[in-house]
C-alpha cells in the first residue's frame, strides 16, 4: 500500500505541471499581466502644465500611493460599501436559498416536469443585458408596470423605483438572474451522486425530505461553500443591476456601488488611475472577505480525504 | 437474498409508487412557482417583440402587438442584414470559446483534484482569485497588451481573454473529485496507462456532465459579455450581438433609440441559447458510475 | 522549491512586460505625417467611427468618386462610451482615421492629443460655419480639431392642439411657461405641462448658454471655471422651484415612462433641439401631426435667443497615417453640396453648414401641421450662442446628474446642486495641476 502511494507521487512528476499549464499561461498573460499593469497605473497620476491642450501639456507621473489616500478617505465609497453589503447579504440569503431549494427539488425521485422547469429558471441567465433597461422599466415604472395595480390596492404611491423600495427592485434583478446559474451548479454536484447512495437510506423508511436534509445538503456542502464565496465576489462586485436601473429612476448615483465608482472614474471621469487603486481596494477587501470566509469553513470544503 | 424478502420489497415499491404521485407533487409545485417567477420577464420580452414601434409605448405593459413578423423583418433588413452576421460572431465567440474553456478546466480541474504536487494550492488560489478582479477593471489593460501584440480589433482578442474560467476550474475540480473515483484511476496506472491515457479514457468520460455544465456556463457568459467585446473591437462587422444591439440603444445623442429592433434582437439572441440549453439537457440525465463503485 | 521557482519566474515575466509596456505608455505620440505621402501601392484605406444612420450610402457617394481613398464606415454606439473608447483606442496606439466627436468631447480629445490639428489642411472651411460653431472646434486657439458636422439648437417642441385643449398660449417668457404650467396642472391633474430630466446635462446646459452662461473660459494659461454664474443659478432656481411647487414633471427623457407621456399626452412641452423630430417620430408616433416647434420662452420679453443641445463634428484622428487624405473627405462631408443634401436626406441631421442649413425646404412628415417648419428651424437656428467647454466637461456632467437626481428626488434647491457641479469641476482640474483663475 505504502510502497503504491509513495510511487505514484514519483510518477506524478511533470504530469499536473503540463496539465496546468493552459490554464496558468492564460492566466499570466489575462489576469497576472493586467493585474500588475493596474497596480502600476495606481501609482500614477497625471499632471497637465498651461492650459491641458495641445501636444505635451499632459505627463504621467509619479504618485506614490495618493491615489490609495484619496480612495480609502472618500467617503462615498465607503457609504456605496455599506449599501453593497446589506443589499448583497439579502441577494445572497435568497438566492442561495432558492438555487439549493430547486436543486434539491429536481433532484428528488418523484417530481414531475423537471426538464421544463429546468430550462425556465435557467432562461433569465440567458437574457442579454441590453435589453434589461427596457424590460425593467417597463416591468417597474408607475405608468408601465403591471403591477402598479396591484402595488396601490396595497396602499398609496407605492413606487418600485422609490427611494425606500429600489434597493429590493435591483435585488429582485440579480435573484430573478442568477438563480439558474446557481441551481445548475449545485444540481451538476449532485448528479455526479449515484443514486445507489440513497438506496440504503430509503430502505431504512427514510423520507425523501429526511433524504435531502441528512444525506443530500452534507454532499452538497462543498458546493454550497464555494457558490458562496463566488456569489460574495459577485455581490461586492455588483454593477450590472444598478447600472442597468440608473438611467430610469433618480434614487441611484453614479457611485452607488463600489465598482460603479470604478467605471466612472476609468470610463467617464477618463481618470484611470484613480480607478486603478480604487479597484485594488475592492479587490483586496474581497480577497480579504472571501478567504476569511473560506478559512473558516476550510475543512469542508473541498469533501477530499 | 431469500425468497421470503422479495415480496416485502416488491410491496415496499408499490407503496411507493402509490404515494409518489403525491410525494411528486410537493416539489413539482415549488419548481412550477420558480419556473413562472422567471418566465414572467422573459415573456415580456416576447411580448414586447410582438409590438411595433407604435404600440409600444401607447399600449398596456401585457398586451400581443401586431407587429412581430415586420419588427423582424426590419432587424434583418437593418442595415443590410448586419444583424445576421453579429448572431454568426457571436456563436463563433461563444462556441470556439466555451469549447476551449471546457477543455482547458478539464484538463486543470484534474489536475487539482486528483495530483498532490507543491503548488497545489498556490495555483488553486491564484485561478480562482481571477474572479476577484472585474471585467471592467482587466478590460482597458487587456486591450492595451492585444494592442501591442498586433491582435486588438480582431477575432482573436474576444476569444482569448474568455478562454479562462475560473468557475469552470473550480467546477472542474469539485466535479471530478466526486465523479472519479481514484481506485479507478489506481486501477488503470497498474494496467500500465500512461498520465494522459488515464486522464483521457478513463477520467475524462466521467467528467462529461460537468464539463457540460462548464461548457453552457462559459457559452452563455460569452454570449451576454459586452464590456470586453465593446472595447476590444472597431470594426462593426466583427460585433457580437451585445455590442450590436447597444449601438441600437445608445444610437447617440440625436438619434432616436430603436427599441422595437432591439426587443426583437433580445428575443432573438435567446433562442439559440434554449436550443443549445435543450441539447445539453441529455448530458444530466444519467448517473454514471454507480457501476464503478461497487467493483 | 517549485513553488518557489514559479514565483519567480511569473515575477520576472511581470516585469519584463511592465518594463516594455511602461516604454511604450510614456512615448510621445507620432510626428505629424508628412504631407502628400505619394500615391504608392493601391487606394489609401480610412476608417470613420460614427453613429450617424445610413452614413455607408453617404460614404458610398464619396468612394465612387475617389477611387483613390476609400474610407470604410464603422458605425458605433453613441454617447459617452463612445468617447471613452475612441481615447482608449488612440492610447493603445490603433484609433480609427476618422471619428465623429460631439462638441462637449472634444476638448477632452485635444487634452488626450487624440486628435489632430487640422489648421493647415482645412483651407477656407471657416466660412462655412457660424462663428458660434467655428469657436466650438477651435477651442479659442489657433488650432482647427475638427470640421463641425451637425448642431442642436434648441427650441420648444409643443402640442398644439392640446394647448388649444387647455387654452394655453405659446409662451413667449419663462414667466409665461410658468403660468401655464399652473394652469394646466389646475385643469387636469395628470397632464404636467413639461418635465426636468436629471439625467440630461446636454439639455441643462443649453438652456444655461441661453441665458447666457459661460461655463469655462481661458484667461492666459489659466482656465476660468463659472459653472454657477448668475446666469446658470436664475435657470437652476426657475426650474427647481417649478418641481417643488408640482407644476412641472420629474421624470427623465428618452425612458419608456417618458415615450408613453408624449403619445398619451400627458406632457405637452419638450424643450429639446432640432433633431427632436427623429425622436419624437419614433417614440411617440401617436403624436404625428399633433406637435409644433416655437423659440423657447425668453427671459426677457422681447429677446430672441437660444442654446445649443448636442451636436458633433468630424475629427481626425493624431495617430492617423493618413492625416490629409482624412482631412478632405472630412471637409467634403460637411461643406460640399451633395454631401449636406445626402446627410439631410439620409442621416437626418441638422447640418452644421450654413449652406446645408439651406438645404432642408419640407416639413418632416412628422410635423405634416407646421408646413414652415424648416424655415422657423433656420430663424431660430441663427439666434443660438454656446460656450466654450473645458478640458473635463465629462466630470461637470456627471455631477449634474447625480446633484440633480438628489435634487429632485429631494425637491431641494437646484441652485445647490448647481453649485456641486462647480465643485466637482474645480476638484477634478486641481487634482490633475490645472492653473485656475478665479
Amino acid at each position: 500500500m505504502t510502497k503504491r502511494k509513495g510511487a505514484r507521487v514519483n510518477r506524478a512528476g511533470a504530469a499536473p505541471y503540463l496539465f496546468l499549464a493552459p490554464a496558468m499561461v492564460l492566466f499570466t498573460l489575462f489576469l497576472a499581466l493586467p493585474i500588475g499593469y493596474t497596480i502600476y497605473l495606481s501609482l500614477r497620476r497625471v499632471q497637465v502644465s498651461g492650459l491641458g491642450l495641445g501636444r505635451g501639456s499632459r505627463r504621467e507621473v509619479f504618485a506614490g500611493l495618493d491615489n490609495y489616500a484619496a480612495a480609502v478617505a472618500d467617503a462615498e465609497l465607503w457609504a456605496g460599501w455599506l449599501r453593497v453589503l446589506g443589499y448583497g447579504a439579502m441577494v445572497l440569503a435568497v438566492m442561495l436559498g432558492l438555487a439549493l431549494l430547486f436543486a434539491l427539488m429536481l433532484d428528488t425521485a418523484h417530481v414531475r416536469l423537471a426538464r421544463f422547469t429546468r430550462i425556465a429558471i435557467f432562461l433569465p441567465y440567458a437574457v442579454p443585458g441590453v435589453a434589461a433597461t427596457l424590460l425593467w422599466g417597463f416591468l417597474y415604472l408607475p405608468s408601465l408596470s403591471p403591477f402598479q395595480g396591484v402595488l396601490e390596492a396595497f396602499g398609496g404611491e407605492a413606487n418600485l423605483l422609490g427611494a425606500g423600495t429600489v434597493v429590493y427592485s435591483m435585488a429582485n434583478v440579480a435573484v430573478w438572474g442568477g438563480v439558474g446559474f446557481n441551481m445548475l451548479v449545485l444540481y451538476t454536484t449532485l448528479r455526479a451522486v449515484p443514486r445507489e447512495y440513497y438506496e440504503a437510506a430509503r430502505i431504512d423508511g427514510a423520507s425523501e425530505l429526511q433524504i435531502a436534509l441528512r444525506v443530500k445538503i452534507p454532499i452538497l456542502i462543498p458546493a454550497i461553500i464555494l457558490t458562496t464565496v463566488f456569489s460574495i465576489i459577485a455581490t461586492i462586485q455588483v454593477f450590472t443591476e444598478p447600472t442597468a436601473l440608473r438611467p430610469i429612476t433618480n434614487t441611484i448615483s453614479s457611485t452607488w456601488s463600489p465598482l460603479m465608482k470604478v467605471y466612472r472614474d476609468a470610463f467617464v471621469i477618463g481618470d484611470v488611475y484613480a480607478a486603478a487603486a480604487t479597484s485594488i481596494v475592492i479587490a483586496a477587501i474581497a480577497l480579504v472577505l472571501s478567504f476569511g470566509f473560506l478559512r473558516v469553513v476550510k475543512n469542508h470544503a473541498f469533501g477530499e480525504g | 437474498m431469500s425468497i421470503g424478502v422479495l415480496p416485502a420489497r416488491t410491496a415496499a415499491r408499490h407503496a411507493r409508487a402509490r404515494g409518489g404521485a403525491l410525494r411528486g407533487a410537493v416539489p413539482t409545485g415549488i419548481l412550477l412557482l420558480g419556473a413562472i417567477y422567471c418566465l414572467f420577464p422573459v415573456s415580456w420580452v416576447l411580448i414586447a417583440a410582438t409590438k411595433t414601434p407604435g404600440e409600444l409605448f401607447s399600449t398596456a405593459t401585457l398586451d400581443i402587438g401586431s407587429g412581430l413578423w415586420s419588427n423582424i423583418a426590419d432587424l434583418l433588413a437593418y442595415r443590410d442584414g448586419v444583424f445576421l452576421l453579429w448572431l454568426l460572431n457571436t456563436f463563433l465567440y461563444a462556441g470556439v470559446g466555451a469549447a476551449l474553456s471546457a477543455a482547458v478546466s478539464a484538463t486543470a480541474g484534474y489536475a487539482l483534484a486528483k495530483y498532490r504536487f507543491p503548488g497545489r494550492n498556490l495555483a488553486f488560489n491564484l485561478l480562482i482569485g481571477g474572479i476577484l478582479v472585474p471585467a471592467v477593471v482587466l478590460a482597458v489593460p487587456q486591450y492595451l497588451l492585444l494592442s501591442r501584440a498586433g491582435l486588438a480589433d480582431t477575432y482573436w482578442s474576444v476569444l482569448l481573454p474568455q478562454i479562462l474560467s475560473p468557475y469552470g476550474i473550480y467546477l472542474a475540480r469539485i466535479y471530478t473529485t466526486a465523479a472519479v473515483p481514484n481506485s479507478l484511476l489506481e486501477a488503470a496506472r497498474i494496467d500500465g496507462a500512461g498520465h494522459w491515457r488515464i486522464f483521457s479514457r478513463v477520467a475524462l468520460p466521467l467528467m462529461v456532465p460537468g464539463l457540460v455544465t462548464i461548457f453552457l456556463f462559459q457559452f452563455v457568459a460569452i454570449w451576454n459579455n459586452f464590456l470586453l467585446p465593446f472595447i476590444m473591437l472597431g470594426d462593426d462587422r466583427a460585433f457580437p450581438l451585445t455590442v450590436g444591439l447597444y449601438t441600437l440603444l445608445a444610437a447617440g445623442a440625436n438619434q432616436p433609440s430603436l427599441f422595437n429592433l432591439i426587443l426583437t434582437g433580445a428575443m432573438l439572441s435567446i433562442i439559440p441559447l434554449v436550443a443549445l440549453f435543450l441539447t445539453m439537457q441529455r448530458y444530466w440525465r444519467t448517473d454514471l458510475s454507480s457501476g464503478a463503485v461497487k467493483s | 522549491m517549485r513553488t518557489r521557482r514559479f514565483s519567480a519566474v511569473a515575477a520576472t515575466l511581470l516585469t519584463a512586460v511592465l518594463a516594455a509596456g511602461c516604454g511604450g505608455s510614456g512615448s510621445d505620440a507620432p510626428e505629424s505625417a508628412p504631407s502628400s505621402a505619394p500615391a504608392a501601392e493601391g487606394p489609401v484605406k480610412l476608417t470613420y467611427w460614427t453613429w450617424v444612420p445610413n452614413m455607408d450610402k453617404i460614404v458610398a457617394v464619396w468612394n465612387n468618386a475617389n477611387p483613390d481613398i476609400q474610407v470604410t464606415v464603422s458605425k458605433q454606439a453613441g454617447g459617452d462610451d463612445a468617447s471613452a473608447k475612441f481615447l482608449t483606442a488612440a492610447k493603445a496606439g490603433n484609433p480609427p482615421d476618422l471619428v465623429q466627436a460631439e462638441y462637449q468631447h472634444l476638448p477632452s480629445f485635444v487634452a488626450a492629443d487624440a486628435v489632430a490639428d487640422l489648421s493647415q489642411l482645412v483651407g477656407d472651411a471657416k466660412g462655412e460655419f457660424s462663428e458660434g460653431l467655428w469657436n466650438l472646434v477651435t477651442l479659442g486657439t489657433d488650432a482647427v480639431y475638427g470640421i463641425p458636422q451637425d448642431s442642436g439648437p434648441m427650441m420648444l417642441y409643443y402640442r398644439a392642439d392640446l394647448f388649444k385643449k387647455y387654452g394655453i398660449e405659446v409662451p413667449k417668457t419663462w414667466d409665461e411657461y410658468a403660468e401655464a404650467a399652473r394652469t394646466v396642472r389646475k385643469k387636469d391633474p395628470k397632464v404636467y405641462l413639461g418635465t426636468f430630466s436629471s439625467k440630461d446635462p446636454g439639455s441643462f446646459a443649453g438652456l444655461a448658454q441661453q441665458a447666457g452662461a459661460q461655463w469655462w473660459s481661458i484667461s492666459g494659461e489659466s482656465w476660468k471655471v463659472a459653472v454657477n454664474d448668475a446666469a446658470t443659478l436664475k435657470v437652476a432656481d426657475y426650474w427647481g422651484g417649478l418641481v417643488k411647487e408640482g407644476v412641472i414633471d420629474d421624470m427623465p427623457y428618452f425612458t419608456p415612462e417618458w415615450n408613453k407621456a408624449l403619445n398619451d399626452g400627458t406632457l405637452l412641452t419638450w424643450p429639446s433641439a432640432v433633431w427632436g423630430p427623429g425622436v419624437l417620430d419614433a417614440n411617440a408616433p401617436k403624436g404625428k401631426g399633433k406637435w409644433a416647434i416655437a423659440p423657447l420662452p425668453q427671459w426677457n420679453a422681447g429677446e430672441n435667443v437660444s442654446g445649443f443641445w448636442g451636436g458633433s463634428s468630424t475629427a481626425v484622428a493624431a495617430g492617423s497615417k493618413h492625416k490629409e487624405q482624412a482631412a478632405k473627405f472630412a471637409t467634403w462631408l460637411n461643406t460640399d453640396p451633395e454631401a449636406l443634401a445626402l446627410l439631410v436626406k439620409e442621416g437626418a441631421i441638422y447640418p452644421a453648414s450654413t449652406k446645408g442649413q439651406g438645404v432642408l425646404t419640407e416639413a418632416p412628415a412628422y410635423f405634416s401641421g407646421q408646413p414652415d417648419f424648416w424655415q422657423k428651424a433656420n430663424e431660430i437656428a441663427g439666434t443660438a450662442r454656446g460656450f466654450t467647454f473645458g478640458p473635463n466637461v465629462n466630470v461637470t456632467y456627471n455631477a449634474f446628474k447625480d446633484a440633480f437626481d438628489k435634487a429632485v428626488q429631494n425637491k431641494s434647491s437646484f441652485a445647490d446642486a448647481v453649485t456641486a457641479m462647480q465643485d466637482a469641476t474645480i476638484a477634478d482640474m486641481r487634482k490633475s495641476g490645472f492653473q485656475l483663475a478665479q
